[in-house]
C-alpha cells in the first residue's frame, strides 16, 4: 500500500509539473502561447524541485523544441529524477514527454502581441516503476491545454487550462484526471531593447484540481483533491538566452484523505535559439 | 602633380560611391515586437538568407531595419513572408538605397 501511496504522490507532482515545456517567454509553472520561428531551434536545460512533508523529488530536464512553422513548433524533453523519501531514495531516467502547440490566432499592433494556442503533450512510460521510490507510473498519460496570451512591451497577461489524463498501468493503478488552471501577470520595469539585457517581473496563481486515483477501478481514498499556488518568478533574456525561475508556494489546499501538503515546488530554466 | 592628386582622388571616391552605395535598406514596420527574445527570429532568419549583411530592430517603434548588398533586392511579399515565419506581421515598408 505504501508504494501504491507513493506511485500516485509522486506521479501526481511530475503530472502538476507537465505540459509546460520551456518556451522563454511563458510563464514558469504554467503555458502560454509562445512558440518559435520556422526552422528554429530551441535547447534548454531545466531543473525542478518539490517537496511534500518528508518527500522531496528533483528532476533534472533535457529538452529541443523545433519551429515546424511561425505558428506551430514541437519537441521533446528528457527528464532525469532524484527521488527522497527519507529512508528510500532512487534517481534515473523518468518518462520522456514529447509536444507539441499550436498558435492558432495571433493579433499583431505596434508593441503588442495577443495570441491563443492550443497543446498536446504525451508522457511515455519508460521511467522504472519498480524502483523505490518510483521514477515512472508505469502508464502513458495524456495532456492536453488552451492557452491565450497578451505580450506587450510593458505588461504581460495569460491564461491557460490544462486536462491531464493519465493511464493505466500494468499494476491496475490509473492516477486520478486532473485540471491546472492558470492566470499570470508579468511587469517589465524597463522598456526593452534589442541586443540588451532584459527582464520581466511575473506573479503566478496556479489551481489543480485532481480526482482520485484509482486501483482496479477501486477509488484510492488518500489521494487527489485541490490545491492552489501563488508563484513569483522571473525571466531573465539577452538576445538568445533566456534564464527563467520561480517558485511555487501554497495558499490553499483541500487534498482527501490523508495526504502531505505540498511544501513548496521550485523551477529554473536555462534556454537558448540555436 | 596636383593633376595626379586630382585624378586619385577622384577616381577613390567614385570606386567607392559605387562599391558601398550599391545595396539597399528596407525599413519595415513590424507589429507584434514586444520582446526581444522572441524578435530575435527576425534577426535569425534574415540572416539565413544570402545577400543581406545587417538587421536591427527598434522594439520601441516597432521598426526592422534590414541591410543588403550590392544586387540583393527583396519584393515585399517576400518580406512579409520571412516576418511572418519569424511569428510577427509586417505592417509596411520602405525601401531606400544605401
Amino acid at each position: 500500500m505504501r508504494r501504491i501511496f507513493w506511485l500516485t504522490l509522486s506521479a501526481s507532482a511530475w503530472l502538476a509539473l507537465s505540459g509546460q515545456s520551456a518556451f522563454a517567454h511563458d510563464p514558469v509553472f504554467s503555458i502560454g502561447p509562445h512558440v518559435l520561428y520556422k526552422g528554429g531551434i530551441e535547447t534548454a536545460i531545466e531543473t525542478a524541485r518539490d517537496k511534500s512533508g518528508n518527500e522531496k523529488e528533483s528532476e533534472l530536464g533535457l529538452e529541443i523544441v523545433y519551429g515546424i512553422t511561425g505558428d506551430w513548433a514541437a519537441g521533446i524533453e528528457v527528464p532525469f529524477a532524484f527521488k527522497d523519501e527519507g529512508t528510500e531514495s532512487s534517481n534515473g531516467l523518468s518518462d520522456i514527454q514529447v509536444f507539441t502547440k499550436y498558435r492558432f490566432w495571433r493579433e499583431d499592433s505596434l508593441g503588442l502581441q495577443e495570441s491563443a494556442a492550443v497543446m498536446l503533450a504525451v508522457n511515455a512510460e519508460n521511467g522504472d516503476e519498480k524502483t523505490d521510490p518510483p521514477l515512472g507510473n508505469g502508464a502513458t498519460d495524456i495532456i492536453t491545454g488552451l492557452t491565450y496570451g497578451y505580450e506587450g512591451l510593458k505588461w504581460y497577461r495569460w491564461a491557460s487550462a490544462r486536462y491531464v489524463l493519465p493511464g493505466e498501468n500494468a499494476a491496475g493503478l490509473q492516477l486520478g484526471n486532473k485540471w491546472l488552471l492558470d492566470f499570470v501577470s508579468g511587469w517589465r520595469p524597463t522598456p526593452p531593447e534589442y541586443t540588451k539585457p532584459d527582464t520581466v517581473w511575473l506573479l503566478e496563481l496556479n489551481g489543480e484540481f485532481t480526482d482520485k486515483a484509482e486501483l482496479n477501478n477501486n477509488s484510492l481514498a488518500n489521494s487527489g483533491g485541490t490545491e492552489w499556488f501563488v508563484s513569483p518568478g522571473i525571466f531573465w533574456t539577452m538576445r538568445n538566452f533566456a534564464i527563467k525561475s520561480g517558485i511555487q508556494i501554497p495558499i490553499a489546499s483541500d487534498l482527501n484523505g490523508i495526504q502531505d501538503e505540498s511544501d513548496y515546488r521550485f523551477k529554473a530554466t536555462f534556454e537558448w535559439h540555436l | 602633380m596636383k593633376h595626379i592628386i586630382f585624378c586619385i582622388s577622384t577616381f577613390v571616391l567614385l570606386w567607392s560611391s559605387i562599391s558601398f552605395a550599391a545595396g539597399t535598406q528596407y525599413d519595415l514596420r513590424v507589429d507584434g515586437l514586444a520582446c526581444p527574445f522572441c524578435a530575435y527570429g527576425i534577426e535569425k532568419k534574415f540572416i539565413r538568407t544570402e545577400g543581406v549583411e545587417s538587421v536591427d530592430i527598434d522594439l520601441k517603434n516597432g521598426v526592422v531595419i534590414v541591410k543588403t548588398s550590392e544586387g540583393k533586392t527583396f519584393k515585399e511579399d517576400q518580406l512579409k513572408e520571412v516576418i511572418n515565419e519569424a511569428g510577427f506581421t509586417m505592417h509596411s515598408m520602405v525601401q531606400k538605397p544605401l
